[in-house]
């Protein structure tokens, strides 16, 4: 019998600020896990701190609201450890493009098979708003009173330089689409990055409305497997492009240690893994 | 051989010193394990340059008919490269000992009370093949030679260390070797001790450091999960681990810095998998946040901190026992953890295994405080038995089990949850420890978070739910320490002593033999080492204290730091000697000091503990 969306809410109830697109994008995680019918044991939920990191309290898995901005090479070590789980990363434009953005490169280089949501309302929400990498050239926060001074971070550009096997956009106000894109991302093989907007109620620098009018799906031709034709499409600034801008196979993580293991237990074990006794006897 | 005296109390210390880039320190390593495949016991000791080339670097040996304790006090046989090296080093030879030098570089005084032997060792590897590469090769051959060392085994020695760098280099090194080992037997030199190899005697011993006493303990306590920084001295832990883990189906990954290394840690913890990563200070510094984490999300990890000078950069190559604090107290709030410091080369694969056991039962990170000097020395230690391992059940009462030992090797797990019904992951017990649930277990999903929160693991800063779950999670360490107070004490020494010494980690051997060196001259002292240094079996200490006169603590470090500690836990008011030099402590620096104390509570008669 299939599973129903009920057994990937955890008991505890959202308490983001009513209208927040929080709340979209946590039920649209749901609906991705409902359609793809994965055991809600088998999936380690790693978030960050901020509005977004509250997003593991809400799923019912095995869930790790850590620090700010380790929630990707947190993640890391789940899945490194336990390969036949499925891993979230979640966390903010703080957590991730700010404090933590150091981390997001040598995942990607390890092509971890993890799904990492980066959801960014362009401030600090949670402790009521101040600048974030994202937050716009010349608005006013609580930390830029006189305007950002600051250009802000564009982050499709980035992950593409780092070769993250997959990367989207999406809006999270739509969470039709943002479904459909979190199930192609959890599908993958590999590291999938989902770069969700999701424009702050309390502390609006991007209304809703004004980003319907900006966003647009990218062109059912678009090239997926083209990174310097993903380049482009990322910087376009009107419209604002959704959707998957690249999606290519490569070996993950996991293969990539198997492949370390085979060849160490062939060239010197016949193919077999070594006892504790072989280990001690190459010291001896 | 003729001139060879019989001499079954063998103990003697051999120091090659020169300049890093030099080769001294694999010289004496290939030394030390033609010694290590004699019936002796053999304890290396290195101090080498923060840099690639250049510095003075040096490896001290000593062999022993016994077990050896320290690097000892006095050097016998010293072997000079260059100027500076006999510079630095000259004053540490004993009187009667043996100089050996390379006369084309080396200037020597002539007023000197000890033999002295020039071998031309730039000479000898120039002529061979133009370059200076290869004079520590020569200076083994030399070695070799004054040793009896069979030349067969020098030569395999050479062919299995180069073997991997082509026929041209091995061919080389063997011309090398063999101009060294003749050049030595030109000398026609009196020969005290030979080194001839008993390979029965050698069945049941290897030649490890401490660092990797550390990575083979991980892998013994069923560890299969490493993630870490490089970082200078703990690196041959995490290479060691990196060469293993594939082996053994392990995992092994370097990642950007130490706060992604601990995050890993905790991710595969979270998991289930008992997880490792070696650093230093300045690495432990930056996992502090992390550690926090462990701590609050109750999570089994360990964390090798080999100490090394600080503050800062410091001294990355030297010693230096200077870390305690912040192991102990360090990161934001306060988040229980375990503190341990092995003693010994083989001590460290012991408490490993044992760092394991705690961190799984306990539900908290353990922090295993070691230090350059054990990190890099080596020595012969027994090879583990592994049919003494038993992997234990939940079942085993925590307070049940045994301290790992060459006689008893107890594997503990974390205990799992068995009933899924009504789950609580931080169920407050009688002795704060939860049943754990891992990802894969049907019905045990649940929130771990650093926000503080309740049993279920809802999040929560209610004042009753915060003082309850501070309370929960440090009564896990009482617990911890009333288990401890079962276990024999870590001292030693007679009961009506009036002097008691406190050292911890490295110290050990230095302090038992500052002891043996006291016992001759009639002073006597007992000695405390705990290995558990955070939670203190409190009564055990106290039981330590009862009776003594004056208290006096040997650290490596400028402020005192256990001092501060054992002065605040037992309002004592001990004596402390500090070096703080980046160099172990010797016995007879330690014995002086002791010595000195006991010849003022002899006029003073004073109290004052």
């Amino acid at each position: 019998m299939k599973r129903t969306l009920q057994e990937y809410k955890s008991v505890i109830k959202p308490i983001w600020c009513p209208g927040c697109g929080d709340y979209g994008i946590v039920n649209s995680v749901q609906k991705a896990l409902v359609t793809l019918d994965i055991a809600p044991e088998n999936i380690v939920t790693v978030s960050g701190i901020g509005c977004s990191g509250r997003l593991s309290h809400f799923l019912n898995t095995y869930s790790l609201h850590g620090t700010h901005g380790r929630a990707v090479p947190t993640a890391l070590g789940a899945k490194a450890a336990r390969p036949e789980l499925t891993v979230f990363a979640i966390g903010g434009d703080g957590d991730g493009l700010g404090i933590g953005g150091g981390h997001i490169a040598h995942v990607a280089r390890k092509n971890v098979d993890m799904t990492y949501l980066l959801i960014d309302n362009q401030i600090y929400g949670l402790t009521k708003g101040q600048t974030s990498p994202t937050s716009p050239y010349g608005i006013k926060t609580k930390t830029s009173p006189y305007g950002v001074f600051e250009d802000a971070l564009s982050a499709i550009p980035i992950f593409l330089s780092y070769d993250v096997s997959f990367v989207a956009r999406a809006n999270g106000v739509d969470t039709k689409a943002l479904t459909e894109i979190l199930v192609k991302a959890i599908s993958h093989k590999g590291m999938s990055i989902v770069y969700i907007f999701s424009p702050c109620i309390t502390f609006p620098l991007l209304s809703s409305k004004g980003l319907k009018e900006i966003l647009q799906p990218l062109p059912e031709t678009h090239p997926k497997e083209d990174k310097l034709k993903a380049m482009e499409m990322a910087y376009s600034e009107d419209p604002i492009y959704t959707g998957i801008f690249y999606q290519v196979e490569k070996p993950t993580l996991e293969d990539r240690l198997q492949s370390v293991i085979k060849q160490v237990c062939d060239r010197d074990n016949g193919g077999k893994e070594f006892s504790l006794q072989q280990v001690l006897d190459s010291f001896a | 051989m003729n001139n060879l005296k019989e001499n079954s109390n063998v103990d003697f210390a051999i120091r090659i010193a020169g300049e890093g880039g030099e080769g001294v320190i694999s010289c004496g390593e290939l030394f030390a394990q033609a010694a290590a495949r004699t019936a002796y016991h053999v304890f290396t000791y290195i101090t080498y340059p923060a840099e690639i080339k250049g510095g003075f670097s040096m490896i001290q040996i000593r062999i022993r008919s016994g077990r050896i304790y320290s690097i000892g006090s006095v050097v016998d046989y010293l072997i000079v490269f260059n100027q500076e090296a006999y510079d630095t080093t000259i004053n540490d030879l004993k009187e009667g000992g043996m100089l050996i030098y390379d006369p084309d570089v080396v200037k020597i005084k002539d007023d000197l009370k000890i033999e002295v032997y020039p071998i031309p060792l730039n000479k000898l590897v120039t002529d061979l093949y133009g370059s200076k590469l290869g004079k520590n090769v020569v200076a083994l051959g030399a070695l070799g030679n004054l040793f009896d060392i069979e030349f067969n085994v020098l030569e395999k020695l050479i062919k299995d260390r180069y073997g991997s760098k082509g026929s041209n280099v091995i061919e080389n090194n063997l011309n090398a070797l063999k101009a060294g080992y003749d050049a030595g037997a030109a000398n026609n030199w009196e020969r005290k001790f030979n080194l001839i190899a008993d390979p029965q005697a050698k069945e049941h011993y290897m030649l490890i450091s401490g660092n990797e006493a550390v990575a083979l303990g991980a892998i013994a306590a069923g560890c299969r999960f490493v993630a870490g920084y490089p970082i200078t001295p703990a690196t041959p832990i995490f290479e060691t681990l990196t060469n293993i883990m594939p082996k053994v189906g392990g995992r092994a990954i370097q990642l950007e810095d130490e706060i992604a290394s601990l995050s890993a840690c905790i991710g595969a913890s979270f998991a289930g998998e008992k997880a490792i990563t070696p650093t230093s200070g300045p690495g432990l510094q930056l996992m502090g946040e992390q550690l926090n984490l462990a701590s609050m999300l109750e999570l089994p990890l360990v964390i090798v901190d080999v100490q090394r000078g600080g503050p800062s950069t410091g001294l990355p190559t030297k010693t230096e026992q200077s870390d305690l604090k912040f192991a102990i107290y360090g990161t934001a709030g306060e988040a229980p953890r375990v503190i341990l410091a092995p003693t010994s080369v083989e001590d460290c694969f012991y408490q490993t295994i044992r760092a394991f056991n705690l961190a799984e039962r306990f539900q908290m990170p353990v922090l295993l405080l070691t230090d350059q000097s054990i990190g890099y020395r080596k020595a012969t230690v027994r090879i583990p038995d592994l049919t003494k391992i038993v992997e234990l059940d939940s079942s085993v009462h925590t307070d049940d089990i045994s301290i790992p030992s060459p006689e008893k090797i107890e594997i503990a797990n974390r205990i799992e949850a068995v009933k899924m019904e009504g789950y609580k992951r931080y169920l407050d017990t009688f002795d704060g420890i939860s049943p754990m649930t891992k990802p894969g277990m049907e019905g045990g999903q649940y929130l771990s978070g650093g926000l503080e929160h309740d049993e279920t693991g809802k999040a929560s800063s209610l004042p009753h739910i915060h003082s309850k779950m501070m309370r929960k999670r440090f009564k896990k360490l009482e617990a911890l320490s009333n288990a401890l107070e079962k276990n024999p004490p870590d001292y030693e020494g007679p009961e009506e002593a009036k002097i008691g010494v406190i050292g911890w980690g490295s110290t050990e051997g230095a302090i038992h033999e500052a002891r043996m060196l006291a016992e001759e001259r009639g002073i006597l002292f007992r000695h405390l080492q705990p290995k558990v240094l955070s939670p203190l079996p409190e009564r055990q200490v106290r039981n330590f204290l009862s009776g003594l006169k004056q208290v006096i603590m040997v650290e490596e470090n400028y402020t005192g730091q256990f001092a501060h500690f054992i002065k605040a836990k037992f309002g004592i008011k001990p004596i402390e000697i500090h070096k703080c030099e980046g160099v172990p402590f010797t016995p007879e620096e330690i014995f002086n000091g002791i010595e000195k104390v006991e010849r003022i509570i002899h006029e003073e008669n004073i109290t004052r503990v």
